[in-house]
């Protein structure tokens, strides 16, 4: 084969190559989903698009093992203003962040004049939190609050009610534990390392007691109400309700010690009753959910959680991806990932769907609770707040601080970031 | 300079009214120095002088990504700021105290390491192997490791404990627990590259020097004091310097072992340089945090320098 021929031969392949790329037009969404909310069943959602819409192509990428590390993943992939990635999941808490730093692009432009509609469908917290100045910045994937797990079990042996209170708790679990006589059964697990989940278990009882942390975008924290706080899960550890080393107790560590029937009482997020009705798991059709015991005459509070869908201010396919993020965030999608995955829907007529109350039938009675549900403070530097209330915690569950200097730290620093 | 010299003889008829660049191709001595300097410096400005400029200008910027403003002068501050947060001091004296620490530990440790590497064995390559393994070993993974060691209930420290009757402690409860836990490991980790460097030095001092010794009846506790220490002074220097500068970044093993908890109690600059600026994305705050780090590394490696000088 000569030069000549060659050539013609290769530019003509090359020509036929960029007309059957025009014809299809692939385009490849990259989607970034955090890997505890069971990417594997999310994969078949994607799926289900790509059989739609033969012309997309969804990759999926997980990372990170917690909400800091996934959201530290992707600051550093937003910082250095990626192409790579075109949608992300994001916890509730950061889409206002995300949007404050124009890294998401807003939901508007393609909802048209039927925005304020479109998220109507949603939960109210839901709509709220992925609002920021009347630009939607994402849209909710599903959502989520704490409950208080118990064992069923246990508790109908010893004749005990689950507790409507954190008093009537420490009570049932002190019975419950001298009873049983088994040292490594814990009445009480929560989270008291330093991760998001502890800004959770200072907030319940702080919210039970009718305070708010932020009020009109200004600070209004209550010291005394924050001490009892703080007072309440230390004297957990003192009493020995909960277990002394509770400080190193992250979110996934509760789950695994109450699935190896270690625990009594649990305070957790949704995800976990999927996993204690696995195989592996040694409660399985011992476990109750109820919503979360008050202060003495205080109201049941439970801390919003909940995922959204974003989409990257650098991505090459934005109207695409919008596309496939409004397929994800539908009432039909929500139906499906609550039936294989256990995630609570962000629309309230799902919840009481035939089909989700027969595979999840706990899921009618969540419903109340997610309504209920406060949300963390909505600032672009919650990271900070964050982090000042979860090594507070941390500090006093671990007995370095007592909880006054906790409380009095905690709101030095606080004002200081929300001034 | 033969070549620069002879092609001066092969071009000298060449006309007065020469361009500039002709310079180049016929160098003075001094013109040949900046030109061979040059990639050496441009490299160097690229990528250690323009990078450091940049962080010193951000310092002085309100320049934070989650603001949703762009970026303002801000003067002084970002430090006067940083002159009233307590978590700067409280992490900033966790990196002395880490590097007061750790430095004489890993120093001791590794000389005996290294005594004990050229004692005079048959088959040397195991000693040597074991002595690279922990220097090898990324500190992210030795983090990791000795977390899961000092684990209050799954840990092996704890469980060799009781079964040797002692009760626990919860290590990473306490912060003076979670202080020594860290420095042991960061001990166990850093004394082998002590010990490398120093047993490179202790093959260099001549055998002679210890038979002479010997001859005049010193004993070998007198021998280690009055030849081996001295003659290792350059090399225990080095290894000095090197040591001193990583731990005052220490970042990896409080990182990984304790997230800096509990509380901030064993939190380091590095670590909060870092949660500023990728946690928080405020940049010109830990800008400026990072050029306080920058200034105390550029004066400990300045009383370094000037300590290897005066020895001459």
């Amino acid at each position: 084969m000569n030069f000549k021929t060659t050539t013609t031969l290769l530019l003509a392949g090359a020509a036929f190559g960029l007309t059957a790329s025009a014809a299809t037009a692939q385009t490849n969404l990259r989607v970034f989903v955090s890997s505890q909310h069971r990417p594997d069943v999310w994969r078949k959602a994607f799926d289900m698009y790509e059989a739609k819409n033969a012309n997309v192509k969804v990759t999926i990428e997980t990372g990170g093992n917690t909400s800091e590390q996934q959201a530290q993943y992707l600051n550093t992939v937003m910082t250095a203003k990626d192409t790579s990635l075109d949608v992300m999941i994001l916890d509730v808490i950061r889409p206002a962040q995300y949007a404050a730093a124009g890294w998401t692009v807003p939901f508007n432009e393609v909802l048209g004049n039927d925005a304020a509609n479109y998220m109507k469908r949603y939960l109210p917290a839901y709509a709220e939190a992925n609002t920021v100045d009347g630009k939607i910045v994402a849209l909710p994937a599903f959502a989520d609050a704490m409950f208080l797990y118990y064992r069923k079990d246990l508790l109908e042996k010893h004749g005990i009610q689950p507790p409507q209170t954190w008093d009537q708790l420490a009570a049932a679990a002190k019975k419950i534990t001298e009873a049983e006589k088994d040292p490594n059964l814990q009445g009480l697990s929560f989270q008291g390392r330093a991760i998001e989940g502890a800004v959770c278990t200072f907030l319940l009882p702080y919210w039970s007691m009718g305070k708010q942390l932020v009020s009109d975008g200004k600070l209004s924290f209550d010291k005394e109400t924050a001490v009892k706080s703080l007072k309440l899960w230390k004297d957990f550890v003192d009493q020995g309700v909960a277990k002394k080393n509770i400080a190193e107790v992250a979110t996934d560590d509760t789950r695994k010690e109450f699935q190896a029937g270690n625990v009594v009482f649990a305070v957790n997020w949704s995800y976990a009753w999927g996993q204690f009705q696995g195989a592996e798991s040694a409660v399985k059709d011992k476990v109750g959910v109820v919503k979360l015991p008050a202060v003495q005459g205080g109201q049941s509070a439970s801390c919003l959680g909940g995922w959204e869908w974003g989409v990257s201010a650098y991505s090459n396919n934005k109207t695409e991806a919008q596309k496939f993020v409004q397929f994800l965030s539908s009432p039909e999608v929500s139906e499906f990932m609550a039936i294989n995955a256990a995630l609570l829907p962000q629309f309230p007529e799902v919840y009481t769907d035939a089909d989700v109350t027969k595979a999840v039938p706990w899921f009618a009675s969540a419903r109340p609770v997610v309504e209920t549900a406060k949300a963390r403070p909505v600032t672009p530097r919650y990271n900070e707040v964050s982090e000042i209330i979860r090594t507070t915690v941390n500090a006093v569950l671990a007995g370095q601080q007592t909880p006054e200097e906790g409380a009095t730290q905690m709101e030095g620093r606080l004002r200081r970031v929300l001034r | 300079m033969a070549t620069a010299s002879e092609t001066t003889l092969v071009r000298a008829p060449s006309e007065s009214g020469t361009k500039w660049w002709t310079r180049f191709l016929d160098p003075s001595e001094r013109t040949l120095a900046v030109l061979l300097l040059m990639p050496a410096a441009l490299l160097l400005t690229l990528i250690i002088v323009y990078p450091v400029c940049r962080l010193i200008w951000t310092s002085f910027q309100n320049l934070s990504l989650t603001s949703g403003v762009p970026a303002s002068f801000a003067g002084l501050e970002n430090y006067a700021l940083m002159l009233e947060d307590p978590v700067f001091w409280e992490t900033t004296w966790n990196t002395v105290l880490i590097t007061l620490i750790t430095v004489p530990g890993a120093l001791l440790v590794g000389l005996g390491l290294a005594l004990m590497a050229n004692l005079p064995f048959n088959v040397k390559w195991p000693v040597r192997l074991s002595l690279l393994i922990p220097w090898a070993l990324p500190l992210s993974f030795a983090g990791l490791i000795f977390a899961w060691f000092f684990h209050s209930e799954y840990g092996v420290v704890n469980d060799v404990l009781r079964r040797l009757g002692i009760e626990g402690v919860i290590w990473f409860n306490s912060a003076n627990w979670a202080f020594a836990a860290i420095c042991l490991t960061i001990i166990w980790k850093t004394s082998s590259f002590m010990a490398l460097i120093i047993l490179a030095g202790l093959q260099t001092i001549p055998r002679s020097l210890y038979e002479a010794a010997e001859v005049d009846g010193a004993g070998r506790f007198r021998q280690f004091f009055e030849i081996t220490l001295p003659l290792l002074k350059p090399s225990i220097v080095v290894a000095l310097i090197f040591r001193t500068i990583t731990a005052l970044q220490t970042f990896d093993i409080p990182y990984t072992m304790t997230r800096g908890g509990p509380g901030t109690s064993t939190a380091t600059l590095a670590m909060y340089i870092h949660q500023n600026t990728v946690d928080f994305l405020d940049l010109g705050y830990g800008s400026a945090l990072a050029v306080v780090m920058f200034a105390l590394s550029m004066g400990v490696t300045a009383v370094y320098l000037r300590m290897i000088r005066a020895k001459g």
